[in-house]
């Protein structure tokens, strides 16, 4: 199946593009895109997803437009956007 | 009731929201939690549109606050506090208004003598300890809060009604981690404050729509504008 990628603020310039389609086995979770990100795009695996990394503070996703945690399954057709948190004030 | 002076003053806006909706802004205080680069759009569109504030940062202005924090000058720098420099620019653009301050931390202690009577919260911090500790008074007073984060180019807005929408802690359970010199364009504290200004505007009048379950991304370097739904 396939899905559409979407990349925010600072992960655009990692990923090197605004949204791409990703391969992925039926039945895979955002979790399973997020490894194949990570292989895609060496970049975000260091400096998005180093070896202290919080799923749930470094990065937000969404899917179809509503929140979405890294265990829900991915649909063929599914635009899933990537987008850093902030905190300045 | 409002002054025949008032009533020239805001006449722009009044077309919009009616005498009476100027009347609810002119009865209204809101607090600004944090007067740095969101706090100074937040609190000079809030006077400019007639609502009175309740200004709350721990900081002196320093150089490099300059490039965002609009509504301190060079003459603040290591002077005067945050919600005094502000308060006194403030005063001299809106005489019609209150404006009261408080110089000091929230902590867990003041947090219900701080803000006892206002209407609405507006938070323009740089950290996610405070936000979990408005957020939590948010609830226990049932007061909405009106969140914002800025960084670079890129910024959030969402509006947190307690009983309607999820909590600030439920949207972002851990927080970000902190940085002590993060990067920021004067300009994205400017759009992302002004959006949470009209938030609190909508809020008080009653009119229009709020980002309420929902979380606004807006991506300047790229001309994004995106509305994510928090709903399950």
């Amino acid at each position: 199946m396939k899905v559409k990628v979407r990349y925010f603020a600072r992960f655009r310039e990692l990923a090197g593009t605004g949204e791409e389609e990703i391969d992925l086995p039926e039945g895979s979770k955002i979790r399973d895109l997020v490894e194949k990100i990570k292989e895609l795009h060496p970049k975000f695996k260091e400096e998005i997803f180093g070896e202290d990394y919080d799923d749930s503070a470094d990065v937000n996703i969404s899917r179809n437009g509503r929140y979405a945690s890294f265990d829900e399954e991915l649909k063929d057709g599914d635009i899933v956007a990537l987008f850093p948190p902030t905190s300045g004030g | 009731m409002l002054t025949e002076k008032e009533l020239e003053r805001y006449d722009r806006q009044i077309r919009i929201f009616g005498v009476e909706g100027q009347e609810k802004l002119k009865k209204s205080k809101v607090a600004i939690v944090g007067v740095g680069g969101l706090g100074s759009p937040v609190a000079y569109y809030l006077a400019a549109a007639g609502v009175n504030l309740l200004l709350i940062d721990e900081q002196l202005p320093e150089l490099s606050n300059l490039n965002r924090q609009i509504l301190h000058w060079e003459e603040d720098l290591g002077k005067n506090p945050k919600p005094l420099s502000a308060k006194w620019k403030l005063e001299r653009f809106n005489s019609d208004i209150k404006i009261e301050t408080f110089f000091g931390k929230l902590t867990k202690d003041n947090i219900e003598v701080v803000l006892r009577d206002v209407d609405v919260i507006v938070d323009c911090l740089d950290n996610f300890e405070t936000r979990y500790l408005l957020d939590e008074f948010a609830h226990k007073r049932g007061i909405p809060l009106v969140h914002g984060a800025v960084e670079s180019l890129y910024g959030q807005v969402t509006t947190i009604i307690p009983g309607k929408t999820k909590s600030l802690k439920e949207i972002f359970p851990v927080p970000p981690k902190k940085k002590e010199k993060f990067p920021i364009l004067g300009a994205t504290a400017g759009v992302i404050g002004t959006i949470q200004a009209a938030e609190v505007i909508k809020l008080l009048t009653g009119k229009g729509e709020v980002l309420a379950n929902k979380l606004l991304i807006v991506d300047l370097m790229h001309n994004s504008f995106e509305v994510i739904d928090l709903e399950d």
